[in-house]
């Protein structure tokens, strides 16, 4: 009886070993994983993932989606111990902090053979700036391009018997139509909401102002345009037709645009597909614009948007590595960059690879002012960073809720923020 | 204590047997826990670098920590937190325990959605009261005619938590007490009626007394996890919420520190910190149990 239970058991073992080593693949191909954020870009990126595995059969792709926060705990853990999926979204936000800690393969000879200035010929220089490191070295191919812009509800507008914002719409009409509209309507006007990307930055710049110098290496918030941009933004929070920050906490400025409570907001061109597509209701009603410009900017012509762009990466010590670079490469051709346009998800990186982008608005019967998006990228200002942002992020948002929670005064905050920024980046930059 | 006593080779043998059978336990404690700590401890003396690189750096989060404001308002929070839910809610988990114990129809329907929100996910339960307290569209606001910022507000942002907390600890304290309550032989208050002893007096002296082992243990956890408190504020406020400096309790601050901003070392200060104060309010608990709590049965 002993006996028997004795094999047993080392039956038992022997079966779940082995079950352990069947995890493994046995179909004889390579299994890549490709990580991203944004649900909606899905689809887009599966079609690129199917173009290259067409072509190579003995590779398979799994594209993951994560939520935007979980992500960077994730991929952050997972560099920590080298488990890093084999290629992945990378953003401004980060790119620096990974690559200085050597975490991101080099990509600036991936395209040598071919052709040596492939990304300066085919890459605007935000783009190629997006995707570089602090030494100037490529550690992504660029994916897209982006700018943020002004969301408007065309009903409220007729409503209230004002003119649509175009091009020639200063600060002053911003605040003049959300007046109006609020006294007619009694919805709000614009809904100016407290975020660095998709609220202040934009006027900052705007303004003549800076939130950081061109080198990266000092904060601008002591400068007169800063100063002038922040205080109008804040500003306009006093107005009655506009929400306190208290009703974002609950409410995005997007849910409550389209909700029909508010007139204007701003927005990303990555969200405007999925928003058309998930608020049949609002179709016709609402339109977009481009940015507001600066009537008196302490230097420049007062037009500014922040644009950002993502990129593909790969781990500098995966274990797929060179497939993973033969499939960065493809993500990185006119072919690719197409297709994944094509899903008016996101603007392809690749110089006249957008048309598909604006082609898809049309195709599913859309009628947006998609185009002043491409007018907009002239003026576009790289998405802010430096190697200490994701050190400086959270305290400034810190600094900032104070202002509007009236805690503090908007002075004292730009004296804070300044300092805070200034530490931590000199203390990175002693680090390296 | 005299070594020279050699145990019988029996007695070798089954001592081995107590070692193996401990070593699960003991392995798992060691390795999930106690490494964890000691390198917590150890992180809380560096910098970290990024991505797993650390630098020495002595006492220098611990000072910078002591010095922060946001820090002792986090310390604040917590405290104010466990102020609020503690005493409130082994009260409440006391009334209902003893309601359940009472002769009353439908007593398993009445456990059952007491014991409810305890089967339900946290988080779950967390979205569901961020629409009841909502300010614009929210059930509490419409029913009380009221336009009240109950979790955007800095002054009952606080309070608005320790609602829910409350509400999901009710049910699994309850049924704790009820267990003890259930020990408490019947002799004693038919004893005490015969005597002329009233309702409140039998609660004060036979009920109180002798759940009080019981009351004792769900305080120590109840406290311990409200020190703890993370998920629930993490669910109900965001970053963004301009209210979030009068709720941040240490717990969201270690993760804000460590995580968000990457700065694992002064994560792991405030994460020793904690424990320092969880052990000191225990050693206080332990001590002042004996004038309170009554183990003669």
């Amino acid at each position: 009886m002993k006996r028997v239970s004795r094999i047993a058991a080392i039956i038992l073992t022997i079966a779940l070993l082995l079950s352990l080593v069947g995890c493994g693949a046995s179909d004889g191909k390579t299994h890549l994983t490709f990580q991203i954020w944004d649900v909606a870009q899905r689809n887009a990126m599966q079609a690129i993932c199917d173009a290259y595995t067409a072509q190579h059969p003995d590779v398979v792709i799994e594209v993951q989606v994560t939520s935007w926060n979980e992500y960077w705990t994730k991929l952050e853990a997972a560099a920590e111990s080298n488990t890093m999926p084999d290629i992945f979204w990378m953003h401004t936000n980060q790119i620096l902090y990974y690559s200085d800690f050597g975490m991101l393969a080099d990509v600036t000879d991936l395209y040598a053979d071919e052709d040596p200035n492939y990304y300066a010929n085919h890459f605007s220089e935000i783009s190629i700036a997006n995707a570089q490191g602090s030494n100037g070295r490529m550690y992504g191919v660029p994916k897209d391009k982006d700018n943020i812009f002004l969301v408007y509800n065309k009903e409220m507008f007729d409503q209230a018997g004002v003119s649509y914002p175009d091009e020639s719409w200063t600060w002053d009409d911003l605040v003049s139509a959300s007046q109006q509209i609020y006294d007619k309507t009694g919805k709000y006007g614009y809904m100016a909401y407290n975020d660095d990307q998709m609220g202040y930055w934009s006027f900052v710049y705007q303004a003549g102002g800076y939130i950081l110098t061109e080198d990266k290496t000092r904060a601008g918030f002591d400068q007169e345009g800063t100063k002038k941009g922040m205080e109008f933004y804040v500003g306009l929070q006093n107005y009655d037709w506009c929400p306190n920050q208290a009703y974002f906490a609950e409410t995005a400025p997007g849910t409550a645009f389209f909700s029909e409570v508010g007139a204007m907001y701003i927005e990303g061109n990555w969200e405007l597909m999925n928003k058309a597509v998930n608020f049949p209701n609002m179709e016709g009603k609402w339109d977009i614009a481009v940015m507001p410009r600066c009537p008196d900017p302490v230097s420049g012509d007062g037009r500014a948007t922040i644009s950002n762009g993502l990129c593909y990466s790969t781990a500098a010590r995966g274990k797929t590595l060179e497939i993973a670079l033969d499939v960065l490469k493809f993500f990185g051709t006119e072919q690719a960059q197409l297709i994944a346009s094509s899903y008016g998800a996101a603007i392809s990186a690749y110089n006249g690879t957008e048309q598909p982008y604006f082609d898809a608005f049309e195709k599913a019967g859309y009628d947006l002012n998609v185009s002043i998006v491409m007018d907009q990228f002239d003026y576009g200002v790289q998405n802010v960073n430096n190697a200490a942002r994701p050190k400086w992020k959270s305290p400034v948002l810190d600094e900032m809720n104070k202002v509007y929670n009236g805690q503090q005064s908007l002075d004292s905050a730009l004296a804070n923020m300044q300092q805070i920024v200034d530490t931590e980046t000199a203390k990175k930059l002693a680090g390296n | 204590m005299n070594k020279s006593i050699k145990l019988s080779l029996t007695a070798r043998q089954e001592e081995h047997w107590g070692w193996i059978m401990v070593a699960p336990t003991i392995i798992g404690l060691i390795v999930l826990n106690l490494w964890p700590f000691i390198q917590t401890l150890y992180t809380s003396f560096c910098e970290h670098l990024g991505f797993g690189h650390y630098k020495f750096i002595g006492l220098q989060n611990y000072i910078e920590m002591f010095q922060n404001a946001e820090f002792w308002r986090a310390t604040w929070n917590t405290v104010l937190f466990c102020i609020l839910t503690v005493p409130l809610g082994l009260f409440l988990s006391l009334l209902v325990a003893m309601l359940l114990n009472a002769k009353i129809k439908g007593k398993g329907i009445f456990r059952t959605i007491f014991f409810l929100p305890m089967v339900c996910a946290p988080a779950a339960v967390t979205m569901v009261w961020r629409w009841i307290f909502n300010g614009e569209y929210g059930i509490l606001n419409q029913l009380l005619g009221a336009h009240v910022g109950w979790i955007t507000d800095p002054n009952f942002v606080m309070i608005s938590c320790a609602i829910v907390a409350i509400w999901s600890n009710i049910g699994y304290d309850a049924v704790l007490l009820l267990a003890g309550l259930q020990n408490i032989s019947k002799s004693y208050y038919e004893a005490a009626s015969i005597d002329g002893a009233g309702k409140v007096r039998q609660f004060f002296s036979i009920t109180l007394p002798m759940v009080s082992p019981t009351l004792f243990v769900v305080m120590i956890m109840r406290l311990m996890a409200s020190i703890k408190v993370y998920d629930l504020i993490y669910m109900m406020v965001e970053d963004t919420n301009p209210a979030v400096t009068s709720v941040q309790s240490l717990m969201y601050l270690f993760y804000r520190e460590s995580f968000v901003a990457g700065s694992r070392g002064s994560g792991s200060a405030i994460v020793i910190w904690t424990v320092v104060l969880i052990g000191l309010v225990t050693i206080i608990q332990f001590v002042g149990q004996k004038k309170w709590v009554n183990y003669d049965v």
